[in-house]
């Protein structure tokens, strides 16, 4: 049986060749996203390794906040410790260097006048001590005061900068005239950052102007072992005031190194889902194959059953079959996969992130592949090798085969169900969105709904395929024809149009979300920006300080209103009372004057400027909810540079800020130090009566020097969140692209096999007069009435799961719900495209058919 | 597709075949010719000679069988006439015109306006119904259908209450004449049918048969038929007898017993 079934592989290889390239699609998905994430993570390891240097780190002992854009932290933040520390952590025996980690946000000006920054990656200043092991000096010298700079090697090359050249850096909120004397090497590959070293002063007045760092790094003396270092550090840390422990080396690079897979386990996560997508619709392909393979294949399966082959043997050499074609299949995909990371690490090196050398193979991202690949190939041939199974042997014996099309009505019924159960998933989701549960439901009835649709669409796609062949049938004799071939066997058009179907609603879903996005974003804007102009800093910088005051002087200007942003961790309860842990929460600070001035809020209870002039913190609804907090409960909030105990003065329903937690700018400041305070937005108030056109140019030449910020209307503020928005539609229908590109590989494959299963009644065609032309037409408008019709019920699902969305998420400023008519449009004109591409070489293969060997095929 | 090899040609078009017939009918006027047929598949030492020289004239307004052994050449014969294949050497000539040296697109054309068939299965398209496959080559061509004589058709073949059927819910007798009428429904110059009754019980096969027949007295249409089987070339006007790829014999108003007869001194003559 086993050679019956290698044989069966072997003379059949085109047939299977779709199916193995299917397989190997999904597979390069996986395979490629365990590879970038290993490749992410070896270069992030990198950084830790040859950038956390020390033997011994000095941080705090509260967790205050969580990760935060405005320094390299990622993970969990400690409160700041006082750099009064370092002399005394210097004097203890066995210490060779106590080295405050003096960084922070900077800009550099490149020689072509623009900032230096590539990708989204972030730019960071570093004070630059001798001592520290992590960068040595490849050419000209360390910086000495504030106006001379180092840098990294990579930002030197990408900056177009020469050594003894005079340039600008935006550090600390001001612009200083800076010349580049030296180049600096730290031995990893940076990801793209941009890094400029400064003299140690100079950092210290940018980064820690209240005189405290996130942590100390301390090098010991040779011969002093880590373990042995923490031991003499620890009592004269615990001797000062300062709430401060100490960690080894070791210790704090394991952290480091967790923290940044743990962040990375989110974008293979992320990634990870349209990889199953991919494969799940590849299994379409392969079911698909094996169904039609198997049905071809009757008679030959019959003699097996009648000369004593058993139903288990007919059906393991079948999944032998699959079993093959998935390894084959996972061989390719696993290479492709590769291929893949390579191809986009050159690509990026090209765009200036440049990423670890090594394409990490791991036993552990082919060992997934080759699973995968195969477990999906068998599952999916499993259905079909058990029908193979049960062929009656008299079949054999029969002239001509006939092969009973099973009833749907099981399928049929099941699938009500399921559509049923997810329809009432969304249902109740959507009558209660304020339940604990709400996205859960949602998201438990979305899959239910489109494995309900999945399961029913043969049964409706007859009627559905007559509507939208209708207009067809008017096109003799090739609309009635091609009609009549999609109609022929729903369950299997269904399943060619499944995999379709899946791509399209999550790429109707994806379109509708994106506009609802923007149509929000424009209501919330006019409803609640009552200003002139917008700041807008570049993606990973901030608005410099000195840039706001800058602004302020602009003639005409009543006010300049910045949101600062943080994170803070929060525990309910007053100081002394048993203390409740809820997390960390991101905060924005605003000047009290503001409310009113530059923003319009809507206020559920208390009184929100009062508030916020009271030290008191303002709460979104939403959070208020989930927290049940209300109105005078009293909260901790703590941050980095410390703690506030504060009272709930008002409950906001606020878009606009879009953050749980809203403070005076006062109270912000008492929490992170404000150089460790992000400023992204910028709310500028004219006086009345100003000529906005002439406010506009002041504005503008006021932040010219600062290169990272822009002035926008709030039209342009809307259209430039907009832009954001489309650029993550683009990257999610690039990975969309891929399923439905495997969609499209199934339709080839559906009607290539449909070719050779009609080949007879083709040559009848031919013989009684079907011209080459017609014949071509017949089978491209099949394909198209496919693709049609699994991208109409696709996109219709998926507009309208995504429909419900704005009852869910109003809080998170999904308010106006907007359906792109002409994407969706454009979708379908898609397919109609999609449909004559896939139908092309089946079309030729079947007009090319010799009439008379077509008419006497068996 | 078969190229053309004229250097396999060893006949000269007018050598005599041995028998009693002739291979030239003066009854009527042809609707179908071949001169010096010549049909060899494969080439060197495994080539096939399956039509070895044939002359016929296939005569206009007649049912003619061709009868034959298996092997004799009889199928490629008659799809060499009927355009489906194309023929070595020698030339095929259609209703007046040549189609040996037919593109594949004139031939296409010819099958769809000039000539009908009838196979021996898969006759019809399983998609639509039996009067959409009566009106195919119709719709092919995109010309309008003759209401009155499908009609006609319709009603002489008794498929009028089976016309909304699907091919799978009609009989193996009903499919068959579903299939002539499609062959017949275009006015065809002519129809060839290959073994039109080879699926058949004795009483579809006796329905079949006197429709074709009836088609030909009453409708004047010309048939051509490919048969094994006695009792159906007994049906014809005209019967040829074909043997290693050449016309070896011809009857006149055949019966059954007649035909047996002459199959076996066909045998006989082949033995000596």
């Amino acid at each position: 049986m086993i050679r019956v079934a290698l044989r069966g592989v072997r003379a059949h290889l085109v047939r299977f060749a779709l199916s193995v390239l299917a397989v190997a699609l999904g597979v390069a998905f996986v395979a490629g996203t365990f590879a970038l994430r290993s490749m992410l993570g070896s270069t992030f390891s990198d950084i830790v390794a040859t950038t956390t240097l020390g033997d011994a780190y000095v941080r705090g002992a509260q967790e205050a906040g969580g990760p935060s854009s405005a320094d390299l932290s990622v993970g969990t933040q400690f409160n700041r410790v006082p750099l009064t520390l370092v002399d005394e952590l210097e004097a203890v025996d066995g210490v060779a260097a106590a080295l405050p980690d003096l960084q922070g946000p900077v800009v550099l000006v490149g020689a072509d006048g623009m900032a230096v920054q590539s990708t989204q990656a972030p730019s960071f200043g570093f004070g630059y001590d001798a001592r520290d092991r992590a960068a040595h000096l490849v050419a000209g010298r360390a910086p000495r005061d504030g106006s001379e700079v180092a840098l990294e090697s990579a930002t030197l090359r990408a900056s177009g900068l020469a050594l003894g050249d005079a340039t600008r850096i935006v550090v600390g909120g001001a612009i200083r005239p800076v010349t580049v004397v030296g180049e600096l090497g730290v031995g990893a590959a940076l990801a793209g950052a941009t890094v400029v070293f400064l003299d140690e002063a100079t950092a210290r007045a940018a980064f820690a102007p209240d005189g405290d760092v996130a942590r100390i790094a301390v090098n010991a003396d040779p011969g002093v072992a880590q373990d042995e270092l923490v031991r003499r550090l620890t009592p004269v840390v615990h001797a000062t005031d300062a709430d401060a422990t100490v960690v080894t080396g070791d210790a704090q690079r394991a952290d480091s190194r967790a923290q940044i897979l743990s962040l990375l386990g989110f974008v293979t996560t992320f990634l990870l889902v349209f990889a199953a997508i991919a494969l799940f619709v590849g299994a379409f392909i392969i079911a698909n194959t094996f169904a039609m393979w198997v049905r071809q294949r009757m008679r030959e399966l019959a003699l097996l059953r009648a000369v004593g082959a058993s139903p288990l043997q007919v059906f393991a050499s079948i999944v032998l079959q699959a079993a093959l074609v998935g390894v084959v299949g996972a061989a390719l995909g696993l290479a492709g996969g590769l291929g893949l990371v390579v191809l986009l690490r050159a690509v990026l090196a090209h765009l200036g992130m440049h990423l670890a050398g090594r394409i990490p193979v791991d036993g552990f991202t082919i060992l997934v592949s080759v699973v995968v690949g195969t477990a999906v190939s068998v599952v999916a041939a499993a259905v079909p090798a058990r029908r193979a199974a049960l062929v009656p042997p008299v079949e054999a014996l029969r002239d001509e085969v006939s092969v009973p099309e099973r009833s749907l009505r099981r399928r049929a019924v099941l699938g009500v169900v399921v559509l049923l159960a997810g329809v009432g998933g969304v249902l109740v989701a959507v009558g209660r969105p304020d339940a604990p549960h709400a996205s859960a439901w949602l998201g438990a009835g979305a899959a239910g709904v489109l494995l309900g649709v999945l399961l029913v669409s043969p049964v409706v796609a007859r009627s559905v395929l007559r509507v939208l062949g209708a207009p067809t049938t008017a096109w003799r004799p090739v609309g009635r024809l091609a009609r009549g071939n999609v109609t022929r066997n729903p369950r299997r058009t269904a399943n060619t149009a499944g995999a379709l179907m899946i791509g399209m609603a999550l790429v109707g879903a994806a379109a509708v979300i994106a506009a609802t996005t923007q149509a929000s974003t424009r209501a919330i804007v006019e409803h609640e920006a009552t200003t002139d102009f917008i700041l807008r800093v570049a993606p990973s910088a901030t608005v410099p300080r000195q840039a706001l005051a800058d602004v302020r002087a602009v003639p005409g200007v009543r006010a300049a209103d910045a949101f600062s942003s943080g994170s803070v961790l929060v525990r309910a309860g007053a100081p002394g009372e048993p203390a409740r842990a809820a997390g960390a929460l991101a905060i924005t600070g605003i000047d009290p004057a503001a409310i009113g001035r530059s923003i319009r809020t809507d206020v559920v209870t208390g009184d929100f400027p009062a508030a916020l002039r009271g030290g008191e913190v303002a709460v979104q609804r939403t959070t208020a909810h989930d927290r049940g907090w209300s109105v005078g409960d009293r909260l901790t909030l703590v941050g980095t540079a410390g703690q506030v105990p504060v009272t709930v003065g008002a409950v906001i329903d606020s878009p606009a800020f879009g953050v749980p937690l809203v403070v005076g700018q006062a109270v912000l400041d008492r929490l992170v130090p404000t150089a460790q305070q992000q400023v992204t937005t910028v709310f500028v108030t004219a006086e009345p009566g100003t000529d906005l056109d002439a406010l506009r140019a002041g504005l503008t030449s006021a932040v010219r020097p600062y290169l990272v910020v822009s002035v926008l209307d709030s039209e342009q503020f809307v259209s430039q969140l907009a832009d954001q928005v489309n650029r993550v539609l683009v990257i999610l229908y690039a990975l969309l692209g891929l399923s439905v590109v495997i969609a499209v590989l199934g339709i080839v494959n559906t009607l290539a096999l449909s070719v050779i299963e009609r080949t007879r009644e083709i040559g009848l065609l031919r013989a009684v007069g079907l011209g080459r032309l017609q014949l071509g037409s017949t089978i491209t408008l099949e394909s198209v009435l496919t693709a049609v019709f699994g991208t109409a019920v696709g996109l219709v699902v998926g507009v309208a799961l995504a429909a419900t969305l704005p009852r869910l998420y109003a809080d998170q400023g999904l308010r106006t719900l907007a359906v792109p008519w002409g994407s969706l449009l454009l979708m379908l004109a898609l397919a109609v495209v999609v449909g004559v591409l896939a139908a092309a070489w089946p079309a030729v293969r079947a007009a090319r058919l010799p009439v008379l060997e077509a008419v006497s095929a068996e | 597709m078969t190229t053309q090899t004229d250097g396999t040609d060893g006949t000269d078009g007018t050598r005599g075949t041995d028998g009693a017939a002739s291979t030239a009918s003066t009854a009527g006027p042809a609707i179908a010719t071949a001169r010096a047929l010549v049909k060899v598949y494969g080439d060197g030492p495994t080539a096939v000679r399956a039509l070895d020289g044939v002359d016929v004239d296939l005569v206009r307004g007649e049912l003619t069988a061709i009868m034959g052994p298996s092997g004799s050449g009889k199928s490629t014969l008659m799809h060499c006439l009927a355009g489906l294949d194309r023929p070595t050497s020698g030339t095929v000539e259609v209703d007046g015109e040549e189609i040996s040296a037919m593109s594949e697109r004139r031939l296409t054309r010819l099958r769809r306006t000039r000539v009908g068939f009838v196979f021996q299965a898969y006759n019809l398209i399983p998609t639509l119904t039996a009067l959409e496959n009566i009106t195919l080559p119709l719709d092919i061509a995109r010309r309008p259908v003759d209401r009155a004589h499908l009609e006609h058709v319709v009603d002489t073949l008794g498929l009028r209450d089976r016309l909304t059927h699907k091919p799978a819910e009609l009989s193996g007798g009903q499919q068959q004449r579903v299939a002539c009428a499609r062959a017949l429904v275009a006015r065809p110059a002519v129809v060839f049918a290959d073994e039109p009754t080879g699926n058949l019980d004795s009483t579809s096969s006796a329905e079949v048969l006197g429709f074709l027949r009836r088609s030909v007295d009453e409708l004047g249409q010309s048939v051509v038929m490919v048969t094994h089987d006695p009792t159906s070339a007994g049906y014809a006007h005209r019967v040829l007898f074909l043997a290693d790829g050449r016309v070896v014999g011809e009857l006149r108003d055949p019966t059954p017993a007649r035909v047996l007869d002459a199959l076996g001194a066909l045998r006989t003559a082949a033995r000596q």
